[in-house]
């Protein structure tokens, strides 16, 4: 430690004080002792004078010169008496002392009376009376010698004292510098200690002094702040860096729980706490239930009777506070009446926050964070919560928003991709469309002429007649099929003509259909495939559409014998089955023993075009299915193990009675009276077959080949005053199709019944759909049977 | 040089008795005369007289002048208007011997020396201040003797003679003096 100035300033100081006191008391000293010196001087000298005045008076008043210097000779005995004289009345000097003294060492007449200091000498005249007679005069005079030997001696002492004082001064303030600064460079030693250190726990020592303790006290007291400080600044960076990475660990996670999770185990782990959860908050329906607890949590959750997914009074005062959008903070929930904050005193969670993470100035949730200790939450920490649930509540609502979006995003995708699928329908649909036009009008004179030779025959063998029976059968299959094509494809806007299906002999049929496919070629390719039937003997029937069902059985047929390539068991069963509600039920199953599908194929087998075969498979087969199980409103069971066969069920709803539809079918076709018809159409094959049938019932055709040709022929039979009891027009036609033939017809003779033929009959019929000035729509291959039935009804 | 201190002596008692009466021409013997009556006139100032020599506080202090007309002129002049106390100095010519008995103070000029033992007789049991000038007569029992030395004049004082007539003598006086026992006296 270098020279201090303060050590050096204070012991100046106190030299300096003792210096001057001692030097002001000295010389006050000094001029009391000359005041009271020259003063005793002056009164020893008055004495002295006055003593020899009294005994001078004889001789001066018998004129005795001798005596009066044996008077004056007695002043011997003071050597400081330097000169004395009498003087006579006159003046005159009448004796000398001492006796060698000339004249002129003294003063040649008396002065004024008393005495006076000059010239480091006292003097003075002082008058000889008798009486009240003045005799003469006495001269005195006396050096200062003596004083100045006291003086002197004084100063000597004084000098002695003054050193020994500054002496003693200088000891007794080093000692007082000791003391006074021991207990500062205590002070600075710990000051030292404390900014090398970093340490703001160590503390000053008392001294023992006032100021000096009260020094140290505001120092250590300075000390604690600083360390109270020091503390709460390095929680708070611990708090910072604890949102930091809360904020990071959710900034990288999408989901709402995943987030929620994270910020929970961070609670636990690093706040910590003793129980954390978050609540959200349902504003719609006003309800707030527990999302998540934190890992560690879940014990204090169980004894709370917070599981996840339990719902909350939010009628509670603190909740419905948070609710508000205050963090709410109970130190203390040991004496409180509310109903939450009793829950967590009883199970000895003392100290509550409920932070609410506000999006968008909503309440969407709350993070409830308690710990055992009472009053454990600094306001630091409150404060931490606070921002912590803003993040949170940001991250979240971020997350719902990416899962909104993402949600949207899927959704607008799977409507590209049904977009996408709808096209490649339609366009499949507008090509078969245009297949089962030119199918149904190709095979429309082969449907006519095997019904009219059926008809009309009676000289056909029974093997023909057999033969005539199965093409027209297959026609009509095929009519229905091409029909059914179109109806697959394009959107579904009409409801099915139902009418009511043996269960049991659609499934026979079904087997003879298929036969080739389950028997003959895997008996070709080796295999074999065992066909085992259950059908229950009285099985009602159920409404629906038999060509429907069948293709639909066959679709399955075909399904199970694909699924066992080795060979195997083909099961189909029907069943009937009566509800609890006395609903009657119909079900059929095919079984096999095959390959079976797993689970993603299980989910994904009825989704068009989803096909396991390959190129074999079109992906069509099961959908169709289930569309015509959606459209009988059936139910479709898959049960499948892999490896252990598939066992496909439908289950219809029973029709409840099948006598009506017998009676219908009873019903004998009405016959029409002789008509004279107009047929239109710019198929010469249809033109012929039709105009031979029709002939053939006693009607007169007139055939026009192509719309104009049709408008033409009955304008041209008007004016010649010829009518047609009837028009029967193809409505598919190059530049003048079948509705302008049947307006131009209407226009003409608004009376004239139109019939339209159509190769999309079958749509425009279940439609019930009659275009306007069309009387009746018939289905290409028209039947004979159905065209006599309409001729019958319209003819006027 | 004497006759110079004398002069000044003189001039004193001018000086003194305030007056420049007191400033006639005066012959030497005059002088001596003039200092003898000064002098009686100190020695009022240097002997205390008791009480009882006194009728009255206020009574007239006597300077009896037996002989000597020229020491009684000074004196006259010397005395005029001085008090002792409070006592006023009176000076009275005496004529004869039976006329001393008042006196406080008695001078007895060499003239009258012849009656010298008649006077001193008289006075016994008085308090009289007795001062002569004649040689000899203090040791005769006068109490203060003037001697004529050289132009100065001495002082001799018989305390004996004073102490007997009950007059205290100061010391002041005595010291410049010369003791004188009586003879016969131890």
């Amino acid at each position: 430690m270098h020279g201090s100035p303060i050590r050096r300033t204070l012991m100046q100081m106190i030299t300096l004080c003792c210096g001057t006191s001692l030097l002001i008391a000295m010389a006050s000293f000094f001029g009391y002792e000359l005041m009271s010196f020259r003063q005793s001087s002056v009164e020893r000298l008055q004495i002295l004078g006055r003593a020899i005045a009294t005994n001078s008076t004889a001789a001066l008043a018998f004129d005795n010169s001798s005596d009066a210097a044996t008077v004056l000779g007695a002043l011997r005995a003071d050597p400081n008496i330097t000169a004395a004289a009498l003087y006579d009345a006159q003046g005159q000097i009448f004796a000398i002392y001492p006796a060698n003294l000339t004249r002129q060492q003294l003063p040649a007449r008396p002065d004024m009376q008393g005495y006076r200091f000059s010239h480091w000498h006292l003097n003075g005249f002082q008058p000889v009376m008798d009486g009240t007679r003045q005799l003469g005069t006495l001269y005195v005079e006396s050096n200062l010698d003596a004083m100045l030997g006291r003086l002197k001696m004084y100063a000597l002492t004084a000098l002695i004292v003054a050193a020994l004082s500054t002496l003693a001064a200088y000891l007794i303030s080093r000692r007082l510098q000791r003391r006074l600064l021991g207990p500062i460079a205590a002070l600075a030693d710990t000051a030292r200690a404390v900014s090398d250190r970093h340490d703001y726990s160590v503390r000053a020592q008392h001294s023992g002094m006032l100021e000096f303790d009260l020094l140290t006290d505001t120092f250590n007291h300075m000390l604690t702040q600083i360390q109270e400080s020091a503390g709460k600044l390095q929680s708070q960076l611990g708090r910072l860096s604890l949102l930091q990475h809360i904020t990071r660990a959710t900034s990288d996670r999408q989901d709402m729980r995943s987030i929620f999770q994270v910020v929970l185990s961070s609670l636990e782990d690093n706040l910590p706490v003793d129980f954390g959860c978050i609540l959200l908050h349902e504003p719609a329906t006003r309800t707030l239930s527990v999302y998540l607890v934190g890992a560690r949590s879940h014990g204090y959750a169980t004894e709370l009777t917070l599981p996840e997914g339990r719902e909350i009074s939010i009628e509670d005062q603190d909740l419905s506070r948070c609710l508000a959008g205050e963090l709410v903070h109970e130190p203390d929930v040991s004496g409180l009446e509310l109903p939450f904050a009793r829950r967590f005193a009883e199970v000895g969670l003392l100290s509550l926050v409920s932070a609410p993470l506000i999006v968008e100035n909503e309440v969407s949730g709350v993070l409830i964070c308690a710990r055992r200790a009472a009053h454990s939450f600094s306001s630091g920490e409150c404060e931490f919560l606070r921002q912590l649930s803003e993040h949170v509540a940001l991250s979240s609502h971020q997350a719902s928003l990416y899962a909104a979006l993402q949600r949207a995003y899927d959704d607008l995708r799977q409507s590209q991709m049904t977009i996408l699928q709808q096209e490649r329908l339609r366009a499949l649909g507008q090509m078969a469309s245009g297949i089962a036009h030119d199918i149904n009008n190709a095979i429309s004179p082969v449907s006519l002429y095997t019904e009219s030779l059926l008809e009309r025959e009676p000289n056909l063998s029974e093997r023909t007649r057999s033969y005539l029976s199965t093409i027209q059968q297959a026609i009509e299959d095929v009519a229905r099929t091409v029909s059914r094509m179109r109806e697959f494809y394009r959107e579904r806007e009409a409801q099915l003509t139902l009418e009511e299906v043996d269960m049991n002999r659609a499934i026979r049929q079904v087997l003879d259909l298929t036969r080739p496919r389950w028997s003959d070629q895997p008996q070709q390719r080796g295999i074999a495939i065992e066909m085992h039937t259950e059908l229950a003997a009285d099985l009602p029937h159920i409404m629906g559409a038999d060509n429907e069902i069948r293709d639909a059985l066959t679709n399955l047929v075909f399904n199970a014998v694909d699924a066992m390539p080795e060979g195997g068991t083909l099961t189909l069963r029907s069943y009937a089955v009566e509800g609890v509600d006395g609903m009657k039920s119909v079900t059929i199953e095919v079984s096999d023993t095959g390959v079976g599908m797993d689970e993603d194929t299980r989910r994904k087998c009825l989704e068009p075009f989803y096909t396991t075969k390959g190129e074999r498979g079109t992906g069509l087969g099961l959908a169709m299915v289930y569309g015509m199980v959606q459209r009988h409103s059936a139910q479709m069971d898959i049960e499948s193990v892999p490896g252990g066969g598939t066992t496909m069920r439908l289950t219809f709803i029973a029709a409840e009675s099948n006598l009506a539809a017998t009676a219908r079918f009873a019903m004998p076709p009405a016959q029409a009276r002789p008509l004279r018809i107009l047929l239109v159409d710019d198929d010469p094959m249809l033109i012929r077959s039709l105009q031979d049938t029709l002939q053939e019932d006693g009607h007169t055709i007139v055939a026009a080949n192509g719309g104009q040709a049709g408008i033409d022929a009955f304008k041209a039979a008007r004016q010649q005053g010829e009518r047609f009891d009837a028009v029967i027009t193809d409505l598919g036609m190059p530049y003048v199709d079948g509705r302008k033939v049947a307006a131009a017809i209407k226009a003409m003779s608004p009376g004239t019944p139109v019939v339209l033929l159509t190769g999309w009959g079958q749509r425009l019929i279940a439609a019930n759909d009659t275009p306007a000035n069309i009387d009746r729509v018939l289905s290409k291959p028209p039947r004979l049977m159905d065209l006599r039935a309409a001729l019958a009804e319209l003819q006027p | 040089m004497a006759s110079l201190r004398t002069l000044r002596a003189l001039l004193l008692c001018v000086a003194l008795c305030g007056g420049p009466t007191a400033l006639p021409a005066a012959a030497p013997s005059a002088t001596e005369q003039q200092v003898k009556a000064v002098f009686v006139f100190n020695f009022s100032h240097f002997v205390e007289w008791p009480q009882q020599a006194f009728p009255s506080p206020t009574s007239a202090f006597i300077i009896g002048v037996l002989g000597g007309e020229q020491v009684a002129e000074q004196l006259e002049v010397a005395v005029r208007g001085e008090h002792v106390g409070q006592h006023p100095l009176q000076v009275r010519r005496l004529q004869g011997i039976g006329d001393i008995g008042d006196c406080h103070i008695l001078y007895i000029d060499k003239v009258a020396s012849a009656q010298l033992g008649d006077i001193l007789a008289a006075l016994t049991g008085r308090h009289t201040l007795t001062v002569s000038d004649l040689d000899g007569a203090s040791q005769r029992g006068v109490m203060i003797q003037l001697a004529t030395d050289s132009n100065r004049v001495h002082l001799l004082i018989n305390v004996d003679s004073a102490r007997a007539a009950g007059l205290t003598i100061s010391s002041n006086l005595l010291r410049p003096a010369q003791i004188v026992r009586a003879a016969g006296a131890p």
